[in-house]
C-alpha cells in the first residue's frame, strides 16, 4: 500500500470520533495543494500527500475553540508546532489527534519558478506536475522538464533534523532514518557580516513590507489574532503609519514573541507575498535559545519553553556563582 | 483632563541648579495642563495646603509634583491629593532633585531635562485611572529566622508582647556566635552568662515555638499572609523523647568527629550536643562521621539510650507555617580568609581565628579555657592579634570595616594577659574604631593596664621559622619595619552575611549586597525594614554589628512587627495585573511566570482565562512583559501609560532636532 493509502485509511477508521480532519487537496493548479477539511468519508478521496503539500496545517488547531475534536495530519517540522501548541496549552492532547508522517522534503515553489524562468517558461503555465526517481516532472507550454527536487527543495528540508512527526496517534509509512545536525551554519555566516551590513540587509528586507500580516495569520503560534499588538490599539505599541520604523518593529515584535517557541516551519516567510526572508530573522532567535538554553522548541511535549519559565538561577546562566 | 503641576524648589536643593520657575511656565503650555506653579517646599504644610487649594479651586483632575524621589514623598502627595478629593492614583511625581539636581551643575541642561521629566509625567497621568484598595485580613503570628542573640530577643519581645513566634535556627541550638564567645566587650562578663538565661526563656515560653535544626524551604504570598515552608533536618534522634541526657555521647565511639560549634579546634563525638547550654539540649548524629552511617555496624548509642531516642531512618519533615511577618536575623560568618597567601593560607597550624581563640579561652572549650597553640599544645608567651584580615581591604574584595574586630581583639588581649601573666600580646592595627559607650576607655584600658602592644601598620607576611612564627609587618607610626617572634597568630577576620543568606533573600524577595548582607528599606530612616512589606532584618543579617546593636535592632524589629500587627486589616495596593478578558487566550503563561503564585485559571464561557488574585499580586510586571498580545496589564503601569511617557520624551526631542 502506498503512503497516501495508508494515511487515507487511517483516516476513514478514525474519523468517527473526530469532528474534522485536516490534511492537503488538489490546490488551483497542479502546482499546487491546499488545505482540505474533511468531515466524511467522501472527502478523504480528495486527499493528497506529495512533496507540493507544503503548509503547515497545525495553524488551524486553535480556530476550533475548545469543544471540537481535530484531526490534523503533519510532516515532522509541523509536528513540532503541534507540540509547542500542546506545552502552551493552547490546545489540549484529548481534543487533538495527530497523523503523521515521514517527508524527505517538500518544494519550494520559488525556486521551482526560477528554475522554469531560467529556462524562459513560466510557472503559471505548468499543467501537469508528478515525482519520478527525485525529480520534479514538470509540462509546461507543451514541454516536459525535469526539475531534481536537490534544485528546488526548501533549505529548511536540507537541514531537516526531524523529517518524521515526533508527535502522533497514527503513523503512515515508514520512519525515515538519517537526520541532519543543523547546527545554524546559514545563521553562522550571516553573522560574518558588520553589523552596519546586517541592518543595510534588513532595513533594504522590511522597506517591501506591506503589513499585510500574512506571515502572522501563517504561524501557527500567533494565536493572538485580533489582539495582535502589531495592529491594537490598546495596548498601542505600533501606529498604522507606513514606514520603515512601523514594518521593523512590527517584525522584531512578531520575531521575539517567537523566541523559545518557534518551531522553524518556515511558514511566515512562505506565506510573505515579497519573499522577505523572515526565517532567518527567526533562526537568529533560535540559535541563540540553543546557545543560552540548549532548547529547540516544539520537540518534547512536557519541556516548559525556557523562556515561558520563571527560574531565580537559571541552570545555564550562572550569574550569581551559586 | 486638567493637570495641574507644582514644581519644587527643595529650597536650594532644586532651585539651585535647575530654573524652577522656567519649568513651570513650561509645564502650561503641556496638553492638558491647567495650572503650573513654582513652590517653596511642596512637602511642607504650606506647600501641600497649596496643591490642595489650586486643585480645588481650579477644579484639577490629577497632580504632577516635580520635586524629590517617590519613594520619598510619593505617600505624601499621594495623600495631599486625597485629602483634595481626587483619587490618589491620579498623581505623578517627576524626579527633578535625585536624578536632576544633584547628578548636573549644568542649570540649563538641568532645566531641559527637568522640563521632559515633567513632560513625561504628564502625559502619563494623562492615562491614568483611579485605583481603589482592598482591605484584607492578617494572621497574627511571626516567623523569625535565625536564632543568635538578635533573633532571640525579636522573639522574646513580640512573644512577650502577646505575638505566636517560630524561630527557625540552621543549626541544632539557637545562641548564634554570641554562645561561642568566651566573655563580651566592654564589660568582660561571661557570654554565656548573660546569654543563656535568654535561650531558656525562648525554650519556656509558651508563645514561642522553636525549630532547631530547620531551614526555610520557599516562601510564599505576601504581607500578613505568608506561608512557609520550612525544612526541619534530620537529626537522626527523635527530639520528642530525647532528654539531653547525653549518656550517647559518652558512649559513642567515633571521637573524632568535626565541631563547628567549637570552630574546628577541637572534636566531638559522632552523636553530640555541641555544647551543655544547648537550647534545645537535644542530641544529633551527624551522618559523616557516624559509623552506623558508614559502615552500617555500631548502633551503640540506640542500645544505651534510655528513652529509645535514636531513629537511624528519620528523614527530613517539611512543614507549613502561616505568618503575617518574618524577621530574618541569620547573622553573619566569617569570610574565608584562606585568601591570604601570605598569612600561609591555612597551612600554619598556629595561626587562627579570632572566634577559635574565643573557644580557647573559653572555660567550657575544647582546651578548658586554657591557651595552648594548636601545634605542640604548649602555652604560648608571645601572641599577635593581625586586625582588618578580610576587612578594609580592597585587594581582597572586601572595602567596608566589620566594625566589631577592634574591640573585640582589645577583649582578647585583655583575657590574654589574664590567662597568662607573663604573657606578651602585639595587636597590628589600622586604625582603632572604638565609638561607644565606654568603648574608647576599653581599648585605651588593653594599652594602658594591660600592656598589649598596638603597632600600626598591616602585616606583609606570617612564616614559621624554628617553632615560632615570624610576623613581618610595617610600623608607620616610627616608619620602620618590625619583625615579631610568635608562639601564635591570631586573625580578626572580617564578617560576611551568613553562608546562604543571597539564597533566602531571594526567597524572602528582599535585597542583598554582594557581601550577603541584606539591605535595609532606607539606611537612616528605615534601618530594620526592606522593600518587602512584612519582612524584617535585625542583627548581623543586615551589617556587621556587635551585640548592644544587634539586641537593639532586634527589639526594633519587634516593634515594627507588633505595630503592622495592631490592625486588624491591611490596605492592599492596587497597583496589581489585570487581564483583559476578550485578549486573553488561555494559554496561563502568565501563571507560569508570575513569581508570587497570584494567577490562578478560571472558566469564562466554556474558555480558559487568567484571573489575577490582586491581594497575592505584588505589581513585579512579569506576567506583562509575558503576556505577548498584552491581556494582562499592570494597573497605573500599563503599556500605554509607559509608552506615553516614552513618546512625550521622544517627541521634545524631534521638536528640538
Ligand atoms: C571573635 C568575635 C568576638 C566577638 N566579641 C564580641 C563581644 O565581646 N561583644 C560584642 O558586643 N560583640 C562581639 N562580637 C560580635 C557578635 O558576635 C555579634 O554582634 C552577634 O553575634 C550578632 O548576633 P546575630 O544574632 O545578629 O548573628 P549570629 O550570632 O551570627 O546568629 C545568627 C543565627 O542565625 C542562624 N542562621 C544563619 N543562617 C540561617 C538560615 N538560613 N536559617 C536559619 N538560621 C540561620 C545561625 O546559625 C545563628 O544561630 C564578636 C564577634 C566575633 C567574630
Ligand atoms: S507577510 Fe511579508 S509583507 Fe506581509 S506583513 Fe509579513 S513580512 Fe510584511
Ligand atoms: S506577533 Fe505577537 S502579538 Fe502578534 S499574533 Fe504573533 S504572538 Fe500575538
Ligand atoms: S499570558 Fe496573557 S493570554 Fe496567556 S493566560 Fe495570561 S493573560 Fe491570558
Ligand atoms: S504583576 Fe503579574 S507576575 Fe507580578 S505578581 Fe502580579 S500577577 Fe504575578
Amino acid at each position: 500500500m502506498s503512503l497516501q493509502d495508508e494515511l487515507k485509511a487511517q483516516i476513514v477508521k478514525r474519523l468517527p470520533e473526530l469532528d474534522v480532519v485536516i490534511g492537503w487537496g488538489q490546490g488551483y493548479d497542479s502546482l499546487h495543494r491546499t488545505p482540505l477539511f474533511i468531515t466524511s468519508e467522501a472527502d478523504v478521496d480528495k486527499l493528497v500527500f506529495d512533496p507540493l503539500c507544503v503548509h503547515n496545517l497545525s495553524t488551524y488547531l486553535t480556530r476550533y475553540g475548545s469543544a471540537k475534536r481535530i484531526g490534523v495530519v503533519v510532516k515532522g517540522c509541523d509536528s513540532r508546532s503541534v507540540v509547542e501548541l500542546l506545552q502552551e496549552k493552547l490546545i489540549h492532547r484529548d481534543k487533538v489527534m495527530v497523523f503523521g508522517l515521514p517527508c524527505e522534503g517538500v518544494a519550494d515553489l520559488g525556486k521551482v519558478k526560477r528554475a522554469l524562468a531560467a529556462k524562459d517558461l513560466d510557472m503559471g503555465r505548468v499543467r501537469a506536475a508528478s515525482f519520478a526517481d527525485g525529480d520534479l516532472v514538470v509540462t509546461v507550454s507543451g514541454q516536459e522538464i525535469r526539475l531534481p527536487m536537490a534544485e528546488v527543495q526548501a533549505d529548511k528540508c536540507g537541514r531537516c533534523r526531524y523529517h518524521n512527526a515526533v508527535i502522533h496517534d497514527e503513523f503512515a509509512g515508514q520512519p525515515i532514518t538519517e537526520a541532519a545536525p543543523d547546527t545554524y551554519a546559514d545563521v553562522a555566516a550571516f553573522e560574518e557580516q558588520t553589523l552596519e551590513e546586517r541592518m543595510e540587509f534588513w532595513r533594504e528586507q522590511m522597506e517591501r513590507c506591506v503589513r499585510c500580516y500574512a506571515c502572522r495569520n501563517a504561524c501557527p503560534l500567533c494565536v493572538c489574532r485580533d489582539y495582535c499588538i502589531g495592529q491594537s490599539r490598546e495596548p498601542n505599541w505600533v501606529s498604522q503609519r507606513d514606514g520603515l520604523e512601523e514594518k521593523f518593529f512590527f517584525q522584531m515584535i512578531h520575531a521575539t514573541h517567537l523566541a523559545g517557541r518557534c518551531t522553524e516551519c518556515g511558514e511566515c516567510e512562505r506565506a510573505c507575498p515579497v519573499d522577505i526572508p523572515l526565517l532567518l530573522l527567526k533562526r537568529k532567535l533560535g540559535k541563540e535559545i540553543l546557545e543560552l538554553f540548549d532548547y529547540r522548541a516544539g520537540t518534547d511535549p512536557d519541556a516548559k519553553p525556557p523562556l515561558l519559565n520563571f527560574k531565580v538561577q537559571e541552570d545555564t546562566i550562572n550569574e550569581r556563582g551559586w | 483632563m486638567k493637570i495641574g503641576v507644582f514644581v519644587c524648589h527643595c529650597g536650594s536643593n532644586i532651585a539651585g541648579t535647575v530654573d524652577v520657575v522656567q519649568v513651570a511656565e513650561a509645564a502650561k503650555s503641556m496638553p492638558e495642563v491647567a495650572f503650573a506653579k513654582d513652590t517653596m517646599y511642596a512637602c511642607s504644610e504650606p506647600g501641600q495646603q497649596g496643591i490642595i487649594d489650586a486643585i480645588k479651586e481650579m477644579g484639577l483632575d490629577g497632580a504632577v509634583v516635580a520635586s524629590c524621589t517617590p519613594r520619598m514623598h510619593g505617600s505624601t502627595f499621594m495623600r495631599t491629593v486625597a485629602r483634595a478629593g481626587l483619587n490618589p492614583y491620579m498623581f505623578e511625581m517627576a524626579n527633578i532633585r535625585e536624578h536632576v539636581s544633584w547628578i548636573g551643575k549644568d542649570k540649563v541642561a538641568n532645566t531641559r531635562k527637568a522640563i521632559d521629566l515633567v513632560r513625561m509625567a504628564v502625559a502619563k497621568l494623562a492615562q491614568n485611572k483611579p485605583l481603589y484598595s482592598q482591605s484584607f485580613s492578617i494572621n497574627k503570628r511571626v516567623m523569625i529566622i535565625g536564632g543568635g542573640v538578635a533573633g532571640i530577643q525579636a522573639a522574646l519581645d513580640c512573644a512577650d508582647g502577646g505575638l505566636q513566634v517560630v524561630l527557625v535556627e540552621k543549626t541544632t541550638t539557637i545562641g548564634g556566635k554570641m554562645a561561642k564567645l568566651d566573655k563580651t566587650f566592654p564589660t568582660v562578663d561571661c557570654s554565656s552568662c548573660i546569654l543563656g538565661p535568654r535561650m531558656v526563656d525562648v525554650a519556656q515560653h509558651p508563645n514561642i515555638t522553636l525549630h532547631a535544626s530547620a531551614e526555610v524551604d520557599e516562601v510564599f504570598g505576601y504581607v500578613g499572609n505568608y506561608q512557609v515552608e520550612v525544612r526541619k533536618k534530620a537529626t537522626y534522634v527523635n527530639w520528642k523523647t530525647c532528654t539531653g541526657c547525653g549518656a550517647c555521647m559518652e558512649k559513642c565511639p567515633s571521637k573524632k568527629s568535626k565541631d563547628p560549634f567549637n570552630e574546628l579546634i577541637g572534636t566531638t563525638t559522632a552523636i553530640n550536643i555541641p555544647f551543655p547550654q544547648a537550647i534545645p539540649k537535644r542530641a544529633s548524629i551527624d551522618r559523616d562521621s557516624c559509623i552506623k552511617f558508614k559502615t552500617g555496624k555500631c548502633g551503640i548509642c540506640a542500645k544505651v539510650c534510655p528513652t529509645k531516642a535514636i531513629d537511624y531512618d528519620q528523614q527530613d519533615e517539611m512543614i507549613t507555617e502561616e505568618v503575617g511577618a518574618i524577621i530574618a536575623a541569620t547573622g553573619f560568618d566569617l569570610m574565608d580568609w584562606h585568601v591570604y597567601g601570605q598569612y600561609g593560607a591555612g597551612r600554619y597550624p598556629d595561626v587562627i581565628t579570632s572566634l577559635q581563640y574565643e573557644r580557647m579561652l573559653s572555660a567550657s572549650g575544647p582546651t578548658g579555657g586554657h591557651i595552648k597553640r594548636p601545634s605542640d599544645k604548649k602555652e604560648p608567651k608571645t601572641i599577635v592579634f593581625i586586625q582588618c584580615v578580610g576587612s578594609r581591604d580592597k585587594s581582597v574584595g572586601r572595602p567596608y570595616c566589620t566594625g566589631f574586630c577592634c574591640m573585640y581583639t582589645a577583649k582578647q588581649a585583655i583575657l590574654t594577659k589574664d590567662h597568662i601573666p607573663d604573657s606578651e600580646s602585639y595587636v597590628f592595627y589600622m586604625d582603632i574604631r572604638a565609638p561607644g559607650k565606654m568603648y574608647d576607655e576599653f581599648t585605651r584600658r588593653a594599652m594602658e593596664e594591660y600592656g598589649a602592644k598596638y603597632i600600626r601598620g598591616r602585616v606583609s607576611m606570617v612564616y614559621p621559622q624554628d617553632g615560632k612564627m615570624i610576623v613581618r609587618g610595617v610600623d608607620t607610626l616610627a616608619g620602620a619595619q618590625v619583625e615579631v617572634e610568635a608562639d601564635l597568630v591570631v586573625l580578626a577576620v572580617g564578617a560576611e552575611g551568613a553562608a546562604g543568606s543571597a539564597q533566602l533573600a531571594e526567597k524572602l524577595r528582599i535585597s542583598y549586597d554582594s557581601y550577603g548582607f541584606f539591605m535595609e528599606g532606607h539606611p537612616k530612616l528605615k534601618p530594620v525594614e526592606t522593600n518587602t512589606a512584612g519582612v524584617y532584618l535585625a542583627g548581623c543579617a543586615q551589617g556587621p554589628k556587635d551585640i548592644p546593636s544587634s539586641v537593639a535592632q532586634g527589639s526594633a524589629a519587634a516593634a515594627k512587627v507588633l505595630s503592622l500587627f495592631s490592625k486588624d486589616q491591611l490596605q492592599s495596593d492596587p497597583q496589581v495585573s489585570k487581564v483583559d478578558l476578550k485578549r486573553c487566550v488561555g494559554c496561563m503563561k502568565c501563571a507560569i511566570t508570575c513569581p508570587f503564585g497570584a494567577i490562578k485559571e478560571t472558566e469564562v464561557r466554556g474558555e480558559i482565562k487568567a484571573q489575577v488574585i490582586e491581594t497575592i499580586c505584588q505589581g513585579c510586571g512579569i506576567c506583562t512583559s509575558t503576556c505577548r498580545q498584552g491581556a494582562i496589564q499592570l494597573q497605573n503601569f500599563t503599556d500605554n501609560q509607559i509608552l506615553a511617557e516614552v513618546n512625550a520624551l521622544l517627541s521634545s526631542e524631534t521638536e528640538e532636532a
